[in-house]
Formats: C-alpha cells, structure tokens, sequence
C-alpha cells in the first residue's frame, strides 16, 4: 500500500507521453479493448479479475468522471479526461445504461401467478360478490347503544350514538349523558353495544384487545363465533385478547358488548344498601408491528359492513429481488400453499353456503341455486363468463354422484387450483376482459368488479379515455388508497417496519409506544399528500407539516396550539397508552422540509445512540436519486463513537470511507447524508455534537454532470424535490410496483414517456398510477 | 373462527410427513402396542336422581341393581357404584353453578357476574378439570399421545356459554366447549380425510386444465406451467400413496338430524358411535359427553314425559308421579350408558386382547344427590369397565367422602400420583379407600 502513490507517478511519466499521441484518433472502443477488456470482459461481462459486470445507472459525464480518476486500477493516470469520456461514451451505449441493456437482452413481460396478495384479496372479492356492498360515509367511530338493563332489552334502550372510540370509565356512575337520561340508569347494572365496521390499513395479524373489569363478548369479521367471549365475568382477569387476520384497505365487522352487572354479592338481600362496582371499558388494537392503542376513530364506521372471507393459509413470501414483489416462479411450497388456501376457501364457502348461495338446507331448489352459485364463483375466479362446454367441465361434472356439499367444494377446489384462476392473465380472456384483469391486478391486486367488467364485455375499454376513467374511479376506493400508501412506504424502504428501539439512556421516552406514534404521523402525512388533488410528490419532499399527538410534542419539544383536542387516558386504572388524538404542526419550517427530515424517516436511518450519513446517504442516493449503488465487498462495522469522543459522526464516517475500495461509492452517499446531520439519532435538530458545532455541509454530482451543493437538511430537501433524477427514479419504482413487470418491457422509451407525462401533470402522484395502471392494462404485444 | 382455521390449515401440509398424522395412519396411530391403552370417559347428566330408586340398598359384590340402573344388568359384574363421595366445595354460585362446576375440578368459583336464582353470583372454576388433567398426562408422554388428547361430547347444551354449561376446564378461568353437534364432530374428526378426498377427486380436471393452458402460451411462459404441473403430480401422487394407506372406516352418520329436543335420542346415539370410534382409531384416550348442562330442560316427551326435566326435580318427593317421571328420565340416561357399555363391550381392543371396556372406565354422575334438595351429598357416581383395575361388580358405601378423594382416585389409577386436585383441604385422606 505504501508504494502504491510512488508507483502511479512513475507510471505517469512514463506514458503519458505516447497516449497524448494518439488521443485524437483512437476511439473509444478501441481504448476499451486496449485498456479494459482484460478486467471487464469484451462486453463489460466480468471477469475473474473484476467479477461485477458493468452496467449502471451513471451518467455518461459521471462515467467519464470515475474512470478518468480509478481506472484503468492499476494506473488511474493512463486515460485523461478526453480519453476517459470516449471510453464512457462507448460503454454507455454499447452495455453500460439501461437501454443499452434493454436493446441487448430486451425485458419481456413474463407470465405471473398471483402474488400472496393478490391470491387473498381475489379470494376474498370472489366470496365479497355475493354479499351486500354497502358504502361507508364520512363518519368516524361506531354505533354505540346503551341499555338500562345487563341484557339488551329493545325496550329498555335509552341512547343511541356514536362514540369516537371506546375509551370509558363509568366508575361508579351510569354512561355519560345530560343529567336526565342519566338518572334512568340503574348504576349497578346496564350494557352496551358498540357495532359498526374497523378499517385494517396494512395486512397482517391485528391483535384486539378488550380491557374491561365487566362482562364483554368481541365479534370481529365473524358474526357467528366470538373473537372473545368473556361474556362469564369471572375472577380478577381485566385484559382480553384475541387475533384475526385482516387484509388492507378494506372494512370488518365488528362489535362488542359490555354488560355491568352485580358481582360477588348476594343481591337478593344486601344489593340495595352497597354502593355499585366501578366500571370502565377500552376496545383496542394491537397492529402489526405496532404496541396497544385505543382503535382512533378514523379506523371506525358505524357503517355494518359484511364479513370478509380472508384466507390465513401461510403462504412462501413472494420473490422481491427486483424491489418489487412478483409471481414469476412457481415453487413446491407455494402450489402446497395455494392447495391449503383453495381448502380452506372452500371450507369457509360450505360453512356459509346458504348465506352465499341462498339456498337453505332441504329447500326443494337447491341443487339448482348451487349449481348457479358455482357457475358465478367460477366466473368470478376466471375473470370472465364460462361457455357450455367449460360449464360441464368445471361445475356439472362436479356435481355427478357427489352430494351437494362435496359438489360445491370440488367445484371452489378446482376453480382455485385452475391455472385460469391462479394467473390473472392467462389465456382464454378477450381481449378487452385482458385489460380489465390486468387492470384490477395493478389496482386493487384483485379481481375486476362487476362495473369494470360490465365495461369489459361492452367493449369500452380499447377506449383509453374510458380506461382512464374507470381506474380513476377505482383508484378512489379504500383498497387502492392503501395499496398506494404500501408503495409509498415500499419507497421510504420503510415497508418492513425498521426497528425503532433507541439507546433508553440517551433518549429516555423513545420507546415502542412513541416509535408506533411516529409511523402513525409517517402515515398520516402521507395518506394526507397523495389524497388531495394535487398530490404532488414535490410536496411531498418540501411540506412543513408534521402530525404530532402529546406524546410526540412532548418528546420533540413541540407547543401544541392551545386549541388543540387533548385525549389523555380516559380509563381508570390501565397502564396502557390511550391517546388517539393526532394533530397537524408545522415543526421547524426553516429547518425541515417533507419526509426526508421526518423524525421516522431520520430514526430509521440511524443506529440506535448516533446517526448514521451512510444509511441517510445512501438511502437518498439509492432510494430517493436512483442511484445503483452495491453493497460493501464486506461487512464493516462503524467505528465507535465512545472510541473517537473528539471526533464527531461526519468526522469518524470520513475516516472510515477513506480508503480507495470505499471513496467510489462514500463520494456519493456520504456527502448526502452529512446534509441531515443537524438531526440525531431520533431526528431532532441539533446544532453540536461532542460540543463541536456540526457540519451539515454536502453535495452531488448530478447526472447531468453538475454539482449540487447544500447547507442543511432542508436545503438537501429542496434540491431533490426539483431533481429530475428523483422524479425519474419514483416514477419507474411506482410503475415497477403497480405493473410489477419491468418498465422497459413495455418499450425503450417508457421511462422517458412515463416522466414527460408526470412533469406535464404536475407531479401528481394519483395521475401516475392512473397511468402506470393503464399502462399495464393496455399491455403491448409481446 | 379465524384463528382455528388457520391452526387447521397449517397443521394440513401436503406433504407426505404430514400425511400418517392426517389420516391417522397405522404406523402413528397405534405406535405403541405393548403397554394396555387406558381410557376414561366422563358422562354427565343433570339435575340429581331419585336416590330410593337408585342406590343399592346392599354394600358389597351382593347388590341388587335398582329400578334406574337396571338397563346396566348385562354389565353388572363392571358396575361399581359409589355412595356416599360428596361434593363439599363452597363459596360462590348457586347450587347447580358450583355443581356441575366443582364436579371434575374440586374447586371453587371465581366470583364473577352469572347471577343465579338465590345466592351470590359467580364466574368459572378456579382450576382444571380431572379429565384434562389426565390427558395432559397421558398427552405429555409419546407412548400415550394421540391426536386429540381428549374429546369433549355434549347431546343439546345450550348454546350459551356460562357456569351452567361447562364441566371440563383446561385450566383456571378456562372452560372448554363441549361439541353437541355429531355432524361438527365428524368434521372434527373426518374432515382432513374428506377433503382430500375432495381434492383427489378433482386431479383429472386439473390436470386437463393445466395442459389447455399450458398449449395456449408462448414457449417462454410454458416453461412457468410445465414446472406448475410438475408439483401438481407430485401432490396427486402423495395423495394416491396415502389413500392406500388409510387406517380404518370412516363411520357413516344419520344424515340430516337437527339439534332440538325431540332428537335427543339420535343425537345421543350418533355421539357415542363417534366416541366408541374415536376409541378404536385410537384418536383420543380421554372423552367425556354432557347430556344438556345443569338445570338442563330436557322433555323427553319420547317417555310420555312432557314436563322439563329441572323443573320436574323440584317436585317434593310426596309428589309420586313426578317421582316416577323422574326415575323414567334418569333410567333413560341409564340406557344411553348402557348402549355405551355394550358398544364399548362388542369392539375388540384393536392390536391388543380383549374389548375396549376391558380398558376403559366410564363414571357417570351428576350435579347433585338429589333435585329437590339441592344436596350435594351422595352425589351419584357410577363406574364402568375395567379401565382403572379398580375392582368392580361391588356396591360401596363412604360416610360424607369430599369427591376430590375419587379425582384423586381416578388419577392415580392412570398411574398419576398426586397428592392434591382441587381444594387441597379435602385431599388429606388421599384416594378413597376399597376402590382397587
């Protein structure tokens, strides 16, 4: 190592001379061949020497730039700027870009099995289709009735009201109401039931849990067995939980009963002269990846919705290597798999069979009304309706010597196992029914719904004014709207749900409850940005708001307006975060800007006691610019700060990444993520660090061959909210996501297509997925 | 719900080691066959008994079988009865509440909100029950270990779950749901073979289906379908090799019996059968059936009785015909036992010597001694069979015996010796004595 600086100049003046000669003719091929085939390959494939093959993302000039300062490797000094550039130039277009690639080996749409997702949401829309649809308003909360008596005598019912959530403590009074509603209630004994639906929005297990020191029975997304049945108060238990499987974006049932009534003393006698018990109640929910809370009120209707037949079967997670998730390989475990959910599905449809197919047992026309309901679940599953022949083949046959229940299940076993189900565009589909599948795939990872279909089979959708119009509309339902916060957390690279936990010394109240609040106000801001009209991604980069509760304002130091609703813990006794209530501040607006300085968004990127630049450097270089950068060639670990006490993280990250094998990549990373180190390891502004003021001073090189250079966070943001690079990179992630094909399948100049429209659209987010959605349901010809 | 269907889905792989367990396979399903299998079930049924016309008046292998369990005459030399075992826990709840809820686990109620006619409200036991404990026992060890463990029967509970209706607890506050319906049984049971069966039944289909498909895409995507197919007759395989190796005949149930009063007595039927089959796969070493729950309604209008049973049990002994109503109910339940004991009698031990009744042992009882005194003194307990080694063709007589001494009794006759069950105040004399 240490003869290496000495070398290179020997080298220098050695032969500068004779390449000086001949720069002007000599081409930039043939400087490939002479200097860099026999690392990299005639095609830029690899060798033994230098096994990553070349391609990338790089711009030709920042090409032109890493090859005049690192290559040829052993002599960085052999090709000047001139000769560097031409060698650039030629790689570029013959392997090194993209669409060079995509010339070389074009990208093809490949056949897809439904992904886990979308294997469970068309199940459950296939079910979802012979049941009520009924829509769910504006308003929050549920039904809650209270009656003056333990059971729910109608008669004895006095209110009738939606409450926001289910956070009360009765003590020993009767329910909250004006003085003289109140007076009719028996404090010793009354009930309650609170009905309506819950909005799940991720997929996951969602734990609910009850706490209450009475009598309760929870239903959720089953109206006939209890999730929790406690309805015996029995003991000193006050805590009740039970789990269910719930799939995005869409609304469950849900109620719950409470029942006060006398305990542990003999009524008969001495009931009159005790005072009554205490009582209270909290309904609450544990999300995924989340800790207890109340269940706030925008994830409640008093609507009453319909079960929803989700099927649980675990299932292979599906192949994500391209950043997005696909159904382009097929496994054992995955075909067990779609064999455990096909049973499991047609268990749930026998269970519920004269509900689904309005035939009850015994009814003279049953066979007839099954026979009907199959040929419409087939239909359902196949996308499309069946001919003659394929209804012998998929229904009446079943339906031969078999009793009617086995019939039917033979019928949802096949149907569920049928290539024609398990791959949403598999041969057999219109043209026309084509585009709605692929529609409703990209959309809603589903199954097309009865309007789109209609319009399907009216051949209106070639029409692209009436395809636009039709994923408009389903772009507004639930569904969608979750699927799009999905990729938006999918593109924060927060869809795993990082781990949170910080140093309990360094930063005491950061804990799991106050990580969850953070996502909360992460996702309201987002739900927030992409729901307006504008939803501008822009926006998105630049907005001052921040969505605090208490336990937020308390920890950033932020003074909630003074008209701000203050929920604090409603129940008496529980030792459990109640507070629901989120509110919108703008927080530091000369400081931050939009979701790059959201304190979760900087949590994340950052270990446990100290920030981390490389995690923000290379989350803005890869996530946000698009910027192809590999991993380490081994793992490192960061030098320790108790080690360095005078240095300060921008000082031990630049000692560290100093070394040549680091710099090709450190160069571009690090200085972006210096820019956010005024924000620490929990996001908070600071101005030292170890006493020493901070540095927050960074740059990039655009592709465009300029250099970008910012003071702050803020001003970082500001740059990337205008960089055509980010524009570029979101607007092929988000196509990836929804169409789950690569982009350039769909044409060369996709990209460049899809960017020209998100610009002249004014970055709006909604009318990209419109596009990318009909983009993909169009589908060229393969 | 959700949560057990997921359970079931997961415990349902295709793959061929999962299959013996499935399908009860021989090679799992009667892994062991040197050691005897012993069994237990527990029958309940409610509202006390007619004592002149039950106890033998006789102490010892001398006894005349009384009018009610006269229908147990064939078996009398397995017949061991048991005056004199009373049900001492107090504390909270009302008679029938701490009867059937202190009967299998010799403890007290938790104070809670099910709010009798008289005396204090309360919730569930505060402990497990006899019969789950043994079959935590016999589950713990693999040489006794079946799929089920134990198999909780119940003919018309209602369709409420409070201190009335549950007998069998799994654990403090942990009441288990009897399932009185043969037809959720059998699915219980039979479902995982049914739907194989169904799955097998539709392979040709799919195998069409996926070669129409597979010939209908491009040469690049059929790649994609050809390695589809390929797990697609890998499953139909597994599923032929385990068809093959299927254990025993899956029972045929009545189809079509609705769950009301009148049919009590198909019902009934339909649940033994599958209990007696369930013994034979070996699915369970543990049952125990619930006819109705305490206080239970029944009208056994198929006995020309059409009063409901509890309210029948409050006649005072000087009402004569409510007395013989009452001894012609409790000799029905006795019949049911009967048809048990003879089910259980004519079906060889499978892989072993002998009948299933040399191996199993049925105790019969009841909530209380007597319905119109609300006793629990001299509460009727019946055993049957030789699956405990006790010995039987006897009348005993105990003076005030606490009935936690029997569950200890009964433990131990599994070869699980604990000191204590239930309230450890009543445990002090340990087993009762002259049962072995």
């Amino acid at each position: 190592m240490n003869l290496l600086p000495r070398l290179t100049i020997t080298a220098f003046l050695l032969l500068v001379p004779t390449a000086a000669i001949r720069a002007d003719e000599i081409t930039g091929e043939q400087l490939y061949k002479q200097h860099c085939v026999r690392c990299h390959g005639a095609t830029g494939e690899g060798t033994k020497k230098a096994p990553a093959p070349l391609l990338g993302d790089k711009s030709v000039p920042q090409l032109a730039t890493v090859i005049d300062h690192t290559m040829p490797e052993d002599d960085p000094d052999k090709l000047d700027a001139t000769e560097s550039k031409k060698v650039a130039l030629y790689i570029a277009d013959a392997f090194y870009s993209p669409a060079a690639q995509a010339r070389i080996k074009p990208p093809r749409i490949e056949l897809s099995r439904l992904t886990v997702k979308q294997y469970r949401n068309s199940i459950a829309d296939i079910v979802a289709s012979y049941r009520g649809s009924p829509k769910l308003d504006d308003r929050q909360g549920l039904r809650g009735q209270y009656f003056n008596s333990r059971g729910f005598d109608g008669n004895k019912r006095l209110i009738d009201r939606i409450d926001p959530d289910v956070q009360f403590d009765f003590r020993r009074h009767p329910p909250e109401a004006d003085q003289e509603l109140k007076q009719r209630f028996d404090p010793h004994q009354f009930s309650i039931r609170w009905e309506g639906s819950v909005l799940a929005p991720e997929t996951g297990l969602y734990e609910f849990v009850v706490h209450t020191d009475h009598a309760l029975r929870l239903w959720v997304n089953d109206n006939r067995t209890a999730l929790i049945d406690a309805w015996v108060k029995s003991g000193s238990g006050t805590e009740f939980r039970g789990s269910v499987y719930l799939l995005a974006g869409r609304a469950y049932p849900i109620k719950l009963e409470f029942s006060k009534a006398k305990q542990g003393v003999d009524d008969s006698k001495k009931m009159s002269i005790l005072p009554p018990k205490p009582a209270s109640i909290a309904l609450l929910w544990k999300r995924p990846h989340r800790v207890d809370e109340v269940i706030p009120a925008r994830h409640l209707s008093p609507v009453n919705m319909p079960e929803v037949c989700v099927v649980e079967a675990p299932f292979p997670p599906d192949d994500r290597s391209l950043g997005w998730e696909r159904g382009t390989a097929v496994t054992r475990e995955w075909e067990a798999a779609t064999t455990d959910g096909a049973i499991e599905a047609a268990n749930y449809v026998i269970s519920r069979l004269p509900e689904l197919a309005g035939a009850a047992d015994g009814a003279k026309d049953r066979d007839s009304k099954l026979k009907e309901f199959c040929r419409k679940f087939t239909e359902r599953a196949f996308r499309r309706s069946l001919s003659d022949d394929e209804k012998r083949f998929y229904i009446d046959r079943q339906f031969e010597g078999a009793e009617p229940n086995m019939a039917v299940k033979r019928v949802v076993l096949l149907t569920l196992k049928s290539p024609r189900f398990l791959y949403p565009d598999s041969p057999g589909l219109s043209a026309e029914q084509a585009i709605a599948a692929r529609l409703a795939i990209a959309l809603w990872d589903s199954l097309p719904d009865t309007e789109l279909l209609a319009a399907a089979n009216a051949g209106k959708l070639s029409n692209p004014e009436e395809l636009t119009r039709q994923a408009t509309r389903m772009l507004a339902n639930p569904r969608a709207q979750a699927k799009l916060r999905e990729f938006l957390l999918t593109w924060l690279k927060v869809d795993q749900n990082p781990d949170l936990s910080k140093d309990a010394e360094k930063f005491p109240g950061f804990d799991p409850a106050l990580a969850a609040d953070l996502r909360t106000s992460l996702e309201l801001f987002l739900d927030e940005m992409v729901s307006g009209p504008n939803a501008d991604l822009r926006q998105l980069l630049l907005a001052d708001d921040l969505y605090v509760n208490t336990r937020l304002a308390n920890f950033y130091g932020i003074t909630l307006p003074a008209d701000t609703p203050v929920h604090t813990a409603k129940v008496f006794g529980l030792a459990i975060p109640l507070e629901v209530g989120f509110t919108k501040v703008a927080f530091e607006p000369e400081r931050r800007a939009g979701v790059l300085t959201h304190p979760y968004i900087l949590s994340a990127l950052a270990y446990n006691a100290e920030s981390s630049p490389i995690h923000r450097g290379v989350f803005t270089a890869r996530g946000l610019l698009g910027v192809t950068i590999r991993p380490p060639q081994e793992a490192f670990t960061p030098l320790p700060a108790e080690l360095h006490p005078n240095l300060t993280t921008r000082d031990r990250v630049t000692l560290q990444t100093k070394p040549m094998a680091c710099a090709g990549c450190h160069t571009v990373m690090n200085p972006l993520g210096f820019a956010l180190e005024n924000f620490d390891a929990v996001g908070r502004y600071r101005e030292k660090e170890n006493s020493k003021p901070i540095d927050a001073s960074g740059r990039y090189e655009t592709r465009a061959g300029e250099v970008a250079q910012f003071a702050s966070g803020r001003e970082l943001a500001k740059f990337l909210a205008t960089s055509p690079e980010v524009h570029a990179a979101f607007t092929e992630r988000l196509f990836q996501h929804y169409a789950k094909q690569p982009v350039m399948a769909y044409g060369i100049d996709r990209p460049e297509r899809l960017l020209k429209s998100f610009s002249e659209n004014g970055y709006n987010i909604r009318r990209l997925v419109v596009d990318a959605a009909v983009i993909a349901a169009l589908k060229p010809p393969n | 719900m959700p949560r057990t269907r997921r359970e079931f889905v997961r415990d349902l792989g295709v793959s061929a080691a999962a299959m013996p367990f499935v399908l009860n396979l021989p090679s799992l399903g009667f892994a062991n066959q040197q050691k005897r299998k012993q069994r237990i079930i527990f029958i309940f049924s409610p509202n006390g008994t007619v004592p002149k016309a039950f106890w033998p008046s006789e102490e010892g292998a001398k006894f005349t079988l009384k009018e009610i369990l006269s229908p147990l005459e064939p078996f009398k030399d397995q017949v061991l009865t048991l005056h004199g075992v009373s049900d001492r826990i107090r504390g909270d709840g009302d008679g029938h509440m701490r009867g059937i809820g202190c009967l299998l686990t010799g403890i007290e109620l938790y104070p809670g909100n099910v709010q009798g006619g008289s005396d204090t409200p309360a919730g569930w036991a505060k402990g497990i029950s006899i019969d789950q404990e043994i079959r935590n026992v016999l589950q713990k060890d693999p040489a006794t270990k079946t799929r089920f463990g134990s198999l909780e029967f119940g003919v018309m509970v209602p369709d409420r779950a409070d201190t009335w209706t549950r007998w069998s607890y799994s654990g403090a506050n942990k009441p288990i749901t009897p399932i009185d319906d043969p037809y959720q049984m059998f699915n219980k049971l039979y479902g995982r073979a049914k739907d194989r069966e169904a799955l097998a039944s539709v392979l040709d289909e799919l195998g069409e289906d996926l070669k129409r498909v597979g010939g209908a895409v491009s040469a690049a995507d059929k790649k994609l379908l050809d390695e589809h197919a390929t797990f697609v007759r890998e499953m139909e395989k597994e599923l032929k090799e385990a068809k093959a190796a299927v254990g025993h005949p899956v029972p045929a149930l009545e189809p079509g019996v609705r769950r009301d009063n009148d049919n009590i007595p198909k019902i009934t039927k339909a649940q033994i059968d599958l209990l007696v089959n369930g013994f034979a796969a070996d699915f369970n070493r543990v049952a125990s059936l619930q006819f109705t729950n305490s206080v239970g309604m029944a009208r056994m209008k198929w006995l020309g009785v059409n009063e409901g049973h509890h309210e029948l049990s409050h006649e005072p002994d000087s009402n004569e015909k409510a007395q013989e109503k009452l001894i012609k109910i409790n000799k029905w339940f006795c019949e049911q036992i009967a048809y048990l004991t003879k089910r259980l009698a004519e079906t060889p031990e499978p892989g072993g010597n002998g009948n299933l009744l040399d191996n199993t042992l049925i105790v019969w009882t009841n909530e209380l001694g007597q319905g119109n005194s609300h006793t629990m003194d001299n509460i009727p307990f019946v055993l049957i069979g030789g699956g405990l080694d006790f010995k039987m063709g006897r009348s005993l007589k105990y003076k005030k015996a606490p009935h936690n001494r029997l569950l200890l009794s009964l433990a131990h006759g599994f070869g699980h010796h604990i000191e204590q069950f239930g309230n450890p105040s009543y445990c002090a004399a340990g087993p009762l004595s002259n049962l072995v």
